[in-house]
């Protein structure tokens, strides 16, 4: 598997066309669709006001210096990054054993259809199932009368417009990524280094703790990534799960757009934001290569 | 030490029952919900189709599924030629600026897609493209185009690039020899890749959100306008039947091309 | 690159479908589209079939939430909307940015019976022009769960009170707050002297707010399981509460007061169908129209005289809202400098903020 393709051939310049045609479209679709607008909206960020019509727009910092004069702001990122981190935490712990027992433990077609269980919730829409919560979570809800049911006379049990309905609705829409992304990395790692680590006598935590997780590191980062950049972002599941608890920054900004028109107060927070991801990225990149 | 295997074992049965049992909740919920004639979602359920019966006669919800669905297949169709053209650039040839490419690749997946659908939203409106489905089309693509190159490239390092040289050493021609030997080969992977960009841009949200205009909108879009402004159980009934239809899809699919791995 | 059959077989399909999906976005019937909030009349079922049979237009639907949003969905979709659903505070702003027009309604066979107070509001009408014609008005206040309230409350301090921490329901919505607590503060709604007792009043809800809701049928389900005790909310919107949903809840008006409103409804710039438009607002003026909605759906009190003269006489817009005492304790919504009302919104961010556990 790993010599066909070990070196691409190299090629002179004269390929240069085919290099371009090859990879021109895809590109400038991205520059179009991301890179262009992105670059408006930085602009975006430092005007006074939208420029459309009569309105009148100069260039400013007053967006910017928003975010470090009103405290409330950073409280607010904070606050979305913290749910991100959570997220991502909660979906690592519950999804790897998962991704580890599908990898190493249920062979066949068991693997299989368990496999093709847990990415089916992929396919069933986003929103319907973040409302679906709402009526397993509430009061005389699914989830009351279930316990209820169990433990006779438990009482009211209402986790509605909380931050864990939050967490637990962005969990449970996030969590396949992890148990994919891990699953790749896991199933790559051959049974034979594990086997050969136990019959040197390797007990099955160290196993777990200096082979497993070292080579499952890429896979549990990918995972890690495609969960967080996401839920710092969101403002659907907390404004639907969360109630007054659903105040975060993603649904500032997403205010500034849809209903109070300060597009440009809105560019500004989310450069901000963006330039908080990359810094974590930029500190946590080299770490995982070292780590690999 | 047979025992404790036993118990490690079973431990895991139980473990996985319960993952997917978390998984399924809601969906499940969904389902039984859709029966429920109870305008205010009021247990226990009263059971009745009346639901399916408004989904019927719902042309607002009917038209933004199938402009759902008309946005997945324009998309799938246009991420994956552009994903497969660039993943053969990047396998066929080493260049300067090969490196920085690739790494552009990252933007939509490592930014917010909050970020990236008011961007456009603010773009598009300025240069006078506007919203719509054009709009959507075109972010949708941007969002695929990451995950078909990954998928593509995967399964191009399985390739063995000499036979496409020994086609062309036999008188083909670059395309024909791409078109007789690579694409054969990759076309498990293409297919993996379509099928991720259209379940990417079918269930998407944040950017149709920002990207459609009034009375053309996409099925997630109107659930999530319901929701806000005024549920109508419709969705409950729309949504069991996208559930099952794509259920239907995924196992099709499965019985021609493993997912479970390689070998 | 790619072969030509190819590629030209790719485009000639792209192409297609992106024509049929355009294609499809056209109606090909007389049709246009209002802007409103959910339930709020003008998608009354039966109101649209009686109107599509007598002139033969189509009437599609968007909502929104806020009085914000509907000005953004103005600003971000030119050309799109027919009617517009404007409260009188909003109208000369619309006018003023260019997003609404002037309508003559020398057309418009029941805007003589209009209440003159009303139909010339010079929010509405200022000079000559019309801008928005006068719909219906109402009160915000809040309705209780006549439940947990064996007598009715008088005083707006209710919301406030420690009796009802943690099932008190509010609305998520800045200009609305700010104003309940001018209102228990004893300040001017429309121009509040003192910031920082609206703060401290505000803040002073953070025992108390169950969640915010955001839209009418939000309301009824929250109400429904049970959630709340009390809650902001709208006059007509509690009538349709009580009598579309069967739920048990009673709107009450304070003595310090509470919030009016009137709506009036407007032509978009640019509109597709200006005439169609101005038919429809028409109906929508109609007594034919208003005294069914009134009596079997629930709804604000009418502007036209004539209609709310035909409600019966215990009805709610007739025996309340007709009492000129009551009247006179309320506060009626007018214009904000846009400065103000972006230090309202500031100060609702914070404050939301604040409210978090």
């Amino acid at each position: 598997m790993q010599s066909a393709a070990a070196e691409a051939p190299r090629v002179p310049h004269g390929r240069l066309r085919a290099i371009a045609g090859l990879t021109g479209p895809a590109y400038f679709w991205l520059a179009l669709t991301i890179f262009l607008p992105l670059s408006a909206m930085f602009y975006f960020s430092f005007l006074s006001d939208v420029p459309f019509g009569k309105r009148v727009a100069v260039l400013t910092l007053e967006n910017y210096a928003a975010f470090f004069e009103k405290e409330f702001y950073r409280t607010l990122m904070l606050r979305s990054f913290r749910l991100g981190a959570e997220v991502t935490f909660y979906c690592f712990v519950f999804g790897f054993p998962c991704a580890y027992l599908l990898a190493k433990s249920i062979k066949g077609r068991w693997r299989e259809a368990l496999f093709l269980l847990v990415i089916l919730p992929f396919w069933s829409n986003a929103l319907v199932r973040i409302f679906s919560w709402t009526m397993v979570l509430r009061g005389n809800g699914v989830l009351e009368r279930l316990v209820n049911w169990l433990v006779p006379d438990y009482g009211p049990l209402n986790l509605m417009f909380t931050y864990p309905a939050i967490v637990v609705g962005l969990v449970h829409s996030y969590l396949p990524y992890m148990i994919l992304t891990c699953y790749i990395s896991l199933e790559a790692i051959d049974d034979s280094l594990i086997e050969a680590a136990r019959s040197l006598g390797a007990r099955r935590l160290a196993v777990l703790r200096r082979l497993i997780l070292p080579l499952a590191l890429p896979g549990i980062l990918a995972g890690a990534i495609l969960i967080f950049v996401p839920v710092i972002g969101s403002f659907m599941e907390p404004r639907i799960l969360g109630g007054r608890e659903g105040t975060f920054i993603g649904t500032i900004i997403e205010d500034q757009f849809t209903a109070v028109f300060n597009w440009p107060l809105g560019a500004a927070l989310s450069f901000l934001m963006l330039g908080f991801v990359l810094l974590i990225l930029l500190v946590v990149m080299p770490l995982a290569r070292r780590a690999t | 030490m047979i025992g404790r295997r036993n118990t490690l074992a079973r431990a895991g049965r139980v473990y996985m029952a319960a993952v997917l049992l978390f998984l399924y909740v809601p969906i499940i919920v969904m389902v039984v919900m859709s029966f429920n004639a109870s305008k205010l979602y009021r247990l226990p359920v009263d059971w009745s189709f009346t639901w399916y019966v408004a989904l019927a006669g719902n042309d607002k919800l009917i038209s933004a599924g199938l402009n759902s669905v008309w946005v997945a297949v324009v998309t799938t169709v246009i991420a994956t030629v552009l994903g497969t053209a660039a993943s053969l650039a990047f396998f066929r040839y080493d260049f300067r600026g090969k490196r920085l490419l690739q790494l552009l690749l990252f933007p939509p997946i490592a930014i917010p897609w909050l970020i990236i659908g008011t961007a456009m939203l603010v773009f598009f409106f300025w240069i006078g493209l506007g919203r719509g489905l054009h709009a959507m089309i075109l972010g949708h693509v941007a969002l695929a185009l990451p995950y078909v190159i990954v998928v593509v490239t995967a399964r191009l390092r399985s390739f063995d690039p000499h036979l496409e040289e020994a086609a062309r050493s036999l008188g083909a021609s670059p395309w024909q020899a791409t078109r007789r030997v690579t694409l054969p080969w990759i076309a498990p992977g293409m297919v993996a890749a379509a099928l991720f960009a259209f379940a990417v841009s079918f269930d998407q949200f944040v950017i149709s959100y920002f990207l459609s205009s009034p009375g053309v909108s996409t099925l997630p879009v109107e659930i999530y306008t319901s929701i806000r402004k005024g549920f109508t159980p419709e969705i409950n009934a729309a949504s069991t039947i996208v559930i099952l239809v794509s259920m239907a899809l995924l196992l099709g699919v499965a019985r021609f091309y493993r997912f479970g791995g390689e070998r | 690159m790619l072969h030509h059959k190819f590629l030209r077989r790719t485009l000639a399909s792209l192409a297609l479908a992106v024509g049929l999906a355009l294609g499809s976005a056209h109606s090909w019937a007389d049709e246009i589209l209002v802007l409103n909030w959910q339930g709020y009349g003008t998608d009354e079922a039966w109101a649209l079939e009686l109107f599509t049979a007598k002139t033969g237009i189509d009437v599609v639907h968007d909502y929104f939430n806020s009085e914000q949003e509907m000005l953004t969905k103005l600003r971000t979709n030119p050309g799109a909307y027919d009617v517009v659903l404007i409260n009188s505070a909003y109208t000369l702003q619309a006018a003023d940015e260019g997003l609404i027009q002037a309508i003559d309604t020398s057309g418009l066979k029941n805007v003589a019976d209009l209440s003159p107070g009303m139909r010339d509001n010079a929010n509405l009408a200022p000079g000559e022009t019309t801008y928005g014609v006068a719909w219906v008005w109402g009160v915000t206040s809040f309705a209780v769960d006549t439940n947990d309230f064996p007598e009715m409350p008088v005083s707006i301090e209710e919301l406030w009170d420690p009796k009802h921490a943690g099932r008190v329901g509010w609305r998520d919505d800045a200009i609305e707050a700010v104003m309940f607590a001018a209102i228990a503060t004893g300040q001017d709604i429309n121009n509040p002297a003192d910031f920082d007792v609206i703060r401290d009043k505000l803040r002073g809800l953070k025992p108390q707010i169950r969640t915010f809701w955001s839209s009418e049928d939000e309301w009824n389900q929250f109400m429904s399981a049970n959630e709340f005790d009390l809650a902001t909310y709208w006059s007509g919107s509690a009538s349709r509460s009580k009598m579309a949903f069967g739920l048990p809840v009673e709107f009450v008006i304070p003595k310090e007061g509470a919030i009016g409103w009137l709506d009036g409804l407007s032509v978009a710039t640019d509109a597709p169908n200006a005439d169609g438009a101005k038919a429809f607002i028409d109906w929508m003026i109609d007594p034919e129209f208003y005294v069914r909605w009134d009596t079997e759906v629930g709804a604000p009190a009418s502007a036209n005289a004539k209609a709310n003269a035909q409600l019966p006489e215990a009805a709610f817009n007739r025996a309340v809202l007709g009492d000129p005492e009551k009247v006179a304790t309320l506060q009626f919504m007018g214009p904000m400098d846009e400065e103000l009302r972006q230090k309202i919104l500031e100060l609702w961010q914070e404050t939301k903020t604040y409210l978090l556990e």
